[in-house]
């Protein structure tokens, strides 16, 4: 054996090439942490067939495909090559890079890439350790393969829609695609688990990802209370707005505060915390109350409760509230807006959480870090997310030995 | 003496994250990354204070009845780990994890900033035998900056991170935004926490060498609320809420629809592309609710398109067609909208309570979803159903078992792994580094 040698390694996930055929939110997002971890992310579409978040809210209302904010924010640290894989010599190419790379993902409905001739039996035959994440609705068996979700959908579906809102009201759901994220996050967690997994046996797999079944797995507390106790969730005084009912601690809720649509939470976990908080707001009368004395009685005088609290919160800006509450010890946060987070939040600001490079058409690329520190594997921001087809020249030449003058015939002919 | 072990932790075989050895020192906000892990094939094994975790006090309980080992929160999150139930502030108690450290591949934590290093428990001191060692840190807002020390709950993540910004109602005037329920805040940081852990343990089998994680629940939460940050940097706008449906920083069409039976459907894309739309009128149209929307005009606005969230362009026609097909929707149940419009494509859903989908055979049978998990210590044969996997590997299996009752593997643990001998474990018990309970709690159980 060599000395041990000592590795700089670009990142955690360097050396790792994944294909990717995803687009929209959900696989974009899987394949964003992949690429902030290191690994050669290579995003694949064509002219007529691109991921159509591009053209989501262009900045300046143009048609280019390379101005979408939320487009900019999921696909950093990847590369673009434009590939037909609907003519044969694309096909054949896609071949060789399938030779070439570690991991395919998708999130497709769930015919797609059978359709192509390129289902994991397929797959296997063309490199046998692949690993392909196929991120559905439905998944790839059963009877309703065939159905499709967004976000929205899978959220409804599992439960999450249903577990939001005021009880006795609509459902509040969530204000955006939560599972598209969570979605993607399971689809990255799954795929390096079946990195670690190779690494020692030389086997590949699929992983057969539906979106409303990890939405699903994120419901194990109800479901237990159903399956245990026969209690369902759907009952009158579900769901539970912003209080806690299950670990019987007041306050817990939201509280109006100075200011247009402002509001602070408040949660207060033990006596200690709620000690804090009398001193916090001055000692009040109210708070010396019988019914106030335990966590169980101002669990079940909650309502009085909160209506003291607001009394106290609405005199105040929602960081008011929160610098002071925090000061004493107690748990409380503001709702924080965009611009709160974006401008203002010195923890995200020392945190580094805005991350900037330039970028050929916005000026500059702003996005979110990934929210963590590797003391050994640093992330890095190392590109911006790719015009459409920007490596495509070097992928074809550098990667698949494409000659010069076989590259110019692919453009001609639709193929690149 | 501890009573014999109730169940002895199964062989884990073929899981993909078998062979590996994870210390969970975790709580509220890190349980279920290390839960996510054993149920893959890793050995986990959960160190709990004496008496219990804190989490074991959350309920509901099984039939109501509070007790360590009955809380279904704490089942939710706590499947197919070991409990080792131990004072680590004793030195005793320190020189314990010391040695599990020694050999393990994993330590997975949620302490505040600096408690760990304060009882010689860093990453400097645990690694210092074991360079191969990955420790990651889950805390409420990081190890350094402002707020390092400041304390948070699931409710505070969500608030600070913005997602509860985009969360409520525009037609309840005077709503708060709202929370959503199931402890997402800590759920989003504990997916954070495994993505870092498994890159970490990648990335280790070619360098040779472990490393610490750093993660903050407030990054966690403020990465993963989607067109909020960047409509904000790129176009210096606040989305705003809308009931059960996208932020967005101008109102958009109503999408939840009320049914006949009282429940809702998420209804959008009406206008996705012209095939779609006939197939969508002939259906309103055979049980005579078209009206309308078959004129031509409405077909215009179909080959126009607009796929994404909206449902059509804000005019006069799109809103008609909307109030008609919410009329449709209304005469018809839930499930035969929802099912009815998957079949032509359309991706509608049904707005189920949790435990509607062990009725689902799609996914309860097809797919087998739920997994029937046995619980021995509460009598022969009895099992009770949980979710199951959140992804399905063609080669390696999901293979949950019950969570721990407290301690449970306290001696196994001890007298196996570190080979201590009965006379030190009486020792240990004498001194408060382990606990003496466990036969008392076992009889309170059944």
């Amino acid at each position: 054996m060599s000395e041990p040698q000592t590795l700089l390694r670009k990142g955690a996930l360097e050396g790792v090439r994944v294909i990717d055929f995803s687009w929209i939110v959900a696989g974009p997002q899987c394949t964003r942490i992949l690429g902030d971890f290191g690994a050669d992310v290579i995003k694949i579409e064509n002219d007529a067939n691109m991921d159509y978040i591009r053209a989501s809210r262009p900045v300046g209302g143009s048609s280019s495909p390379n101005r979408s904010p939320l487009f900019t924010t999921l696909n950093r640290n990847k590369r673009s090559l434009t590939l037909n894989v609907m003519h044969p010599r694309g096909m054949e190419l896609l071949k060789e890079l399938i030779k070439k790379s570690d991991v395919i993902v998708e999130n497709f409905s769930s015919r797609v890439l059978e359709k192509w001739g390129l289902g994991y039996e397929e797959q296997k035959k063309i490199n046998p350790q692949i690993i392909y994440c196929s991120m559905s609705g439905f998944g790839h068996t059963g009877r309703d393969r065939d159905f499709v979700t967004w976000g929205p959908t899978a959220q409804a579906l599992s439960g999450l829609t249903f577990m939001s809102g005021l009880p006795g009201e609509e459902s509040a759901g969530w204000g955006f695609s939560y599972m598209d994220h969570t979605g993607g996050f399971y689809g990255t967690i799954a795929i390096m688990m079946a990195l670690i997994h190779r690494n020692k046996t030389g086997v590949g797999q699929h992983i057969d990802l539906s979106q409303v079944e990890s939405g699903i797995a994120l419901t194990g507390t109800s479901v237990l209370d159903y399956t245990v106790n026969n209690r369902p969730f759907r009952r009158d005084e579900m769901p539970p707005g912003n209080r806690a009912p299950d670990r019987r601690i007041a306050p817990h809720n939201t509280y109006p505060c100075k200011g247009d649509d402002r509001w602070c939470v408040i949660a207060v976990t033990n006596e200690d915390e709620w000690g804090s908080l009398v001193d916090a707001v001055g000692n009040p009368g109210w708070a010396s109350e019988d019914r106030f004395a335990s966590m169980e009685s101002r669990s079940a005088n909650q309502e009085s409760l909160d209506a003291f609290i607001a009394e106290w919160t609405i005199n105040h800006s929602p960081h008011e509230v929160f610098d002071i509450l925090q000061k004493a010890g107690v748990p409380a946060g503001a709702v924080q807006t965009p611009m709160e987070r974006a401008e203002k939040d010195p923890q995200l600001k020392h945190r580094d959480f805005i991350a900037e490079i330039p970028h050929e058409e916005l000026g500059k690329a702003r996005v979110e870090s990934i929210p963590m520190r590797m003391s050994e594997t640093p992330w890095k921001l190392e590109r911006p997310s790719p015009l459409l087809g920007e490596h495509s020249a070097e992928i074809y030449t550098e990667l698949l030995d494409v000659t010069p003058e076989e590259l110019i015939t692919l453009y001609e002919e639709g193929i690149a | 003496m501890i009573s014999q072990s109730h169940q002895t932790p199964p062989e884990r075989i073929g899981g993909v994250l078998q062979g590996i050895t994870v210390i969970e020192l975790c709580g509220a906000r890190g349980q279920f990354m290390a839960k996510l892990m054993g149920d893959m094939g890793a050995r986990v094994i959960k160190i709990e204070p004496l008496g219990g975790a804190p989490e074991r006090q959350i309920g509901p309980f099984m039939d109501d009845a509070p007790h360590p080992d009955r809380s279904l929160f704490f089942w939710a999150h706590n499947t197919s780990k070991e409990s080792l139930e131990l004072n680590i502030e004793a030195p005793e108690g320190r020189k314990i994890i010391r040695r599990l450290a020694a050999t393990a591949d994993v330590i997975l934590e949620d302490f505040e900033p600096g408690y760990l290093p304060s009882l010689g428990l860093g990453y400097k001191n645990l690694s210092a035998g074991n360079e191969r060692l990955v420790m990651t840190s889950l805390t409420a807002f990081g190890q350094d900056g402002p707020y390092r020390d400041y304390k948070s709950t699931d409710i505070v993540a969500l608030a600070m991170g913005g997602i509860m910004h985009s969360c409520g109602y525009d037609d309840l005037p005077g709503s708060p935004p709202i929370r959503p329920s199931g402890d997402h805040g800590d759920k989003i940081a504990s997916h954070y926490g495994l993505m870092g852990t498994l890159a970490a343990i990648f990335n280790r089998h070619f360098s040779g060498k472990g490393q610490y994680i750093d993660v903050s629940a407030h990054e966690a939460c403020n990465s993963t609320t989607e067109h909020a940050l960047p409509t904000y940097l790129y176009e210096g706008e606040n989305v705003f809420r809308q009931t059960g449906r996208h932020h967005s920083t101008t109102p958009t069409p109503k999408t939840l629809c009320k049914t006949s039976d009282g429940k809702y459907v998420i209804v959008f894309q009406l206008f996705n592309n012209l095939h779609s739309w006939l197939s969508l009128v002939r259906w309103m149209g055979d049980v005579g609710m078209a009206e309308d929307l078959q004129e031509e005009r409405y077909k215009d606005m179909a080959r126009g398109g607009s796929r994404g969230m909206r449902a059509a362009p804000d005019t006069t026609d799109s809103d008609h067609a909307f109030e008609v097909v919410r009329r449709f929707i209304a005469s018809q149940t839930a499930k035969d909208i929802y099912r009815g419009a998957q079949n032509l494509k359309f991706p509608w859903g049904e707005v189920r309570s949790p435990e509607e989908n062990l009725n689902d055979p799609h996914f309860a049978e097809d797919r087998q979803m739920f997994a029937d998990i046995p619980h021995p210590e509460l009598g022969e044969g009895v099992s009770f159903k949980y979710v199951g996997r959140p992804y399905r590997f063609t080669e390696s299996p999901w293979n949950a078992f019950r969570p721990p009752l407290v301690g449970e593997h306290t001696e196994l643990i001890l007298s196996v792994d570190l080979e201590y001998s009965e006379q030190d474990l009486k020792t240990l018990e004498l001194n408060g580094i382990i606990s003496s309970n466990q036969n008392q709690r076992s009889k309170d159980l059944t």
